[in-house]
């Protein structure tokens, strides 16, 4: 680099290192305006029925409609209920479970076939058997969201456990400690990762399968929603509902769980593998 | 160079009693997989031997069997299962057809990498069968409307695991091959291609447990054939025989196709290429 | 070394032990009897696989020998304790917790007051020159620093004997001379008695008050030297190297491991040389 005018040089090289900067923020913004400029396109060439493609405006129309009037509000606490719900009674299951198996070797080759044969079966797939059992409502969302968490979470817990390495466990054991101890100082924060893995990819599951649970099914919640609007032929509020759906699903993701996962994993320098079960 | 040989080091003698009981330990293993589903079977049974069910609530494990049989030798259980079949077979080869030339594409721009990220991951959360309601619209009750919501499904992980395939094999390959003379159809061919596979058919395997799943939504709410439709619509005429053979079919079937296809092909290939995975 | 029944720390006797693998149970040492009196700082060095990391395993009470009894303080060894502390070779303090609560692990299960804890755990973060780094989590130390918490951690536990698997193996050559001086002045100053693995002669010889060689896979023990009584203050490395008695046992130890290599001298500079062995 070159030492004539140096401050100069300067100021355009920062310049352009802030517009990167800049740039590489906004970047990911590109996609949903390119989409939007379609949608806008195609509203205005192809003229398509309010039923086909809702213009633009009337989507956003129905998304100020649905917050005035309180029924989005309800409905995606309804649906944010049940995801709480089934998702803790999932979490605190697939742990256990998790440990259970993690620590018991001759367990977890026992139990391996019936976990992989349940996992391909879990979600959706229990449906029209639970509906017959639990009738439309909460319990079916609970327990379709529970059986989807359950086993993702199971399946990282079990993994986090076997993975701690055994020289931690000897180390504790060799200074006194017992089951407990070495339970509590090693295998649970030595599995956290894992765990924290789990319970954020579970609840992404966990989300849609609640939708497509509430689709076929519900009282009220988010696909219910959906599933109305579509008996009234409301495109509009279908396009809405779903955007909302997304849009929870990524704040849920990117504001609530990646934050707990940098405060505990990250700081103390352990990787987990964060896009393994995308 | 090894200079620490050891060559007159005693071979590792088992003695012959504990080797003959290995083998034979060996040969049970086969049957340990069976175990645990006779013992759930059995349970089963049991419940719906000892409880006052309805027909329409549980009903015994012969009875199940003998339908299945039925719907067998009718024809009909295959009618359903090759429906599915084809759906998810058309879904997964054009799913691969398109998404990993897009993810290669993708992927050669750091700034369309993370772009189309944020895009993709918020399409995940807005699963397919949220806008199963709008492509109704669009395509009616067809195989169509299912095909698409499977291939939306499918084609997301395989494009995200295309673009990080790509991305993370290492510049200096490509580099070190243009030395030598390769053009752009050489390096997609012999560096591209083999680097990304791994993670490829990582993301082939999520994706196509994604979108068997999706695949069975579909077709509870499109009720055009397959093993969804079979179940769903034996709910409304309360048949729980057929509901829960149809969910032993579905489970059984997923684990053959991943256990069958698709996982030797990911042995495979990162058994013998290894380190690039992610 | 002749001693009385009372200051035998470690008694090994009739050891051999065989791992149960896939095809059938594999010998990993030979038949082993040893013995380590209090305050003893014995080596055992010997090569690759012979089976002395299996040994200081068994010692620790990880598992059960297959054959023969390892007695600590006249009590059966049949599981681990805090009275056989342990120092690993890999990372095996606890990546979540602090230097400070690493090294006051072994305190805190012994439910030792707060107070206390905290005082034994300063004074040997002080011993080990981690000042300034009390707070830090492992992964922010070097592989040294991380050692020396290891050991630490282990000291502060106060047990009766101290096991260490080779514990300047992944270190920094630089680094592992000022840790093995810092080891030697502990040990000393603490009057422990440690049993310490090693595959390297020079640190055996440098460490011990007596060094064990160790055959071939499945090792006994084929030799003990005793080294001169250390100096109060241990011993440091450029006497080391210029002491002409400590040199002497130096190479009498290296020739019996190198007879284990299977190679003679005239082998083993062929093979330097670059004819494929």
């Amino acid at each position: 680099m070159s030492v004539q005018a140096p401050t100069a040089k300067n100021t355009t090289h920062s310049a352009r290192r802030a517009l990167d900067r800049l740039t590489w923020m906004l970047v990911p913004a590109a996609p949903f305006l390119i989409v939007l400029l379609i949608w806008v396109m195609a509203t205005g060439i192809l003229h398509p029925s309010k039923e086909t493609l809702p213009p633009v405006t009337d989507v956003i129309a129905s998304i100020h409609e649905l917050a005035v009037s309180g029924q989005l509000a309800t409905n995606v606490m309804a649906s944010l209920y049940r995801l709480l719900l089934g998702s803790v009674l999932g979490i605190v299951t697939g742990v256990i479970g998790g440990f259970i198996v993690g620590l018991n070797r001759k367990m977890a080759e026992t139990l391996n076939p019936v976990v992989v044969f349940f996992n391909a079966l879990s979600g959706i797939v229990w449906l029209p058997l639970m509906i017959t059992w639990l009738g439309i409502g909460t319990a079916l969302a609970v327990f379709l969201i529970w059986n989807t968490v359950f086993f993702i979470v199971f399946q990282n817990a079990a993994l986090g456990v076997q993975l701690v390495p055994e020289v931690y466990e000897q180390g504790v054991r060799a200074l006194g400690g017992g089951r407990w101890q070495t339970l509590r100082s090693v295998t649970l924060p030595g599995a956290l990762p894992y765990i924290l893995t789990g319970i954020r990819t579970g609840l992404g599951f966990g989300w849609r399968a609640l939708i497509a649970a509430e689709l076929v099914g519900a009282a009220s919640g988010l696909g219910t929603m959906i599933f109305d609007a579509a008996e009234y032929h409301r495109s509009d509020i279908i396009v809405a509902g779903c955007l909302i759906i997304g849009t929870i699903a990524v704040a849920m993701d990117r504001w609530l769980l990646l934050p707990i996962e940098r405060r505990t994993v990250q700081r103390w320098g352990l990787v987990a593998d964060a896009e393994k079960e995308r | 160079m090894n200079l620490a040989r050891a060559p007159h080091a005693p071979a590792a003698q088992p003695l012959p009693v504990q080797a003959g009981l290995a083998a034979a330990v060996r040969q049970l293993r086969g049957v340990k997989i069976l175990f645990p589903f006779v013992v759930l079977i059995a349970i089963w049974w049991t419940i719906q031997a000892t409880g006052n069910f309805a027909d329409r609530v549980l009903v015994s494990p012969e009875r199940v069997f003998d339908t299945m049989v039925l719907l067998i030798s009718h024809g009909v259980l295959a009618e359903y299962i090759s429906t599915s079949l084809t759906m998810i077979g058309i879904a997964t080869v054009v799913s691969i057809l398109f998404g990993v030339p897009i993810g290669f594409a993708v992927g050669a721009n750091r700034y369309a990498a993370r772009s189309l990220e944020g895009f993709l991951r918020f399409l995940q959360g807005v699963s397919g069968i949220a806008w199963l309601p709008l492509i109704i619209i669009w395509f009616g009750f067809t195989h169509t409307t299912t095909l698409a919501v499977v291939i939306y499904t499918l084609i997301v992980p395989i494009i995200f695991n295309t673009m990080v395939g790509a991305r993370a094999i290492p510049e200096h390959y490509a580099l070190a091959l243009r030395s030598l003379g390769a053009g752009r159809l050489r390096l997609i061919t012999d560096v591209y291609l083999p680097g990304a596979l791994p993670s490829i058919v990582v993301g082939l395997r999520l994706g196509m447990g994604y979108g068997w799943r999706a695949l069975i939504a579909a077709e509870m709410l499109v009720r055009q054939g397959g093993l969804g439709d079979l179940i769903f619509g034996a709910r409304t005429s309360g048949q729980i025989d057929r509901i829960i053979g149809g969910m032993i079919v579905i489970g059984t079937l997923y684990v053959l196709i991943d256990r069958l296809l698709v996982q030797p092909i990911e042995n495979l290939t990162v058994a013998r290429w290894g380190v690039l995975r992610k | 070394m002749a001693a009385t029944a009372s200051a035998d720390k470690i008694v090994v006797s009739g050891f051999r032990h065989f791992f149960d693998t896939e095809d059938g149970p594999v010998q990993a040492t030979g038949m082993i009897d040893l013995t380590i009196s209090a305050g003893e700082f014995v080596t055992l060095v010997g090569p690759s696989g012979c089976g002395k990391t299996t040994l200081l395993k068994a010692m620790a009470g990880f598992f059960r020998p297959t054959e023969g009894t390892i007695h600590c303080d006249g009590r059966l060894v049949t599981a681990p304790g805090r009275e056989r502390g342990v120092v690993f070779q890999e990372l095996a303090i606890l990546p979540w917790r602090t230097v400070r609560k690493n090294i006051g692990h072994g305190l805190e299960i012994a439910g030792a007051p707060k107070a206390e804890r905290e005082e034994k755990v300063a004074r040997l973060i002080d011993l080990i020159g981690l000042g300034g780094f009390e707070d830090r989590y492992p992964h922010e130390l070097s592989g040294g620093m991380r050692q020396r918490v290891a050991v630490a951690r282990t000291w502060a536990a106060d047990p009766d004997v101290i096991l260490m698997d080779e514990p300047f193996a992944a270190v920094d050559a630089m680094t592992r001379l000022t840790l093995q001086e810092e080891l030697g002045r502990l040990s000393l100053a603490t009057r422990k008695t440690v049993f310490f693995i090693t595959h390297s002669v020079d640190e055996a010889v440098f460490l011990g008050d007596r060094v064990l060689v160790m055959t071939r896979r499945p090792g006994t023990i084929k030799a003990e030297i005793d080294v001169p009584r250390r100096a109060a203050g241990g011993r440091d490395w450029e006497s080391f190297t210029t002491d002409a008695e400590m040199q002497g046992i130096a190479e009498r130890v290296l020739k019996l491991v190198r007879a284990e290599r299977g190679l003679t001298p005239a082998e083993e500079a062929r093979a330097v040389a670059g004819t494929s062995a």
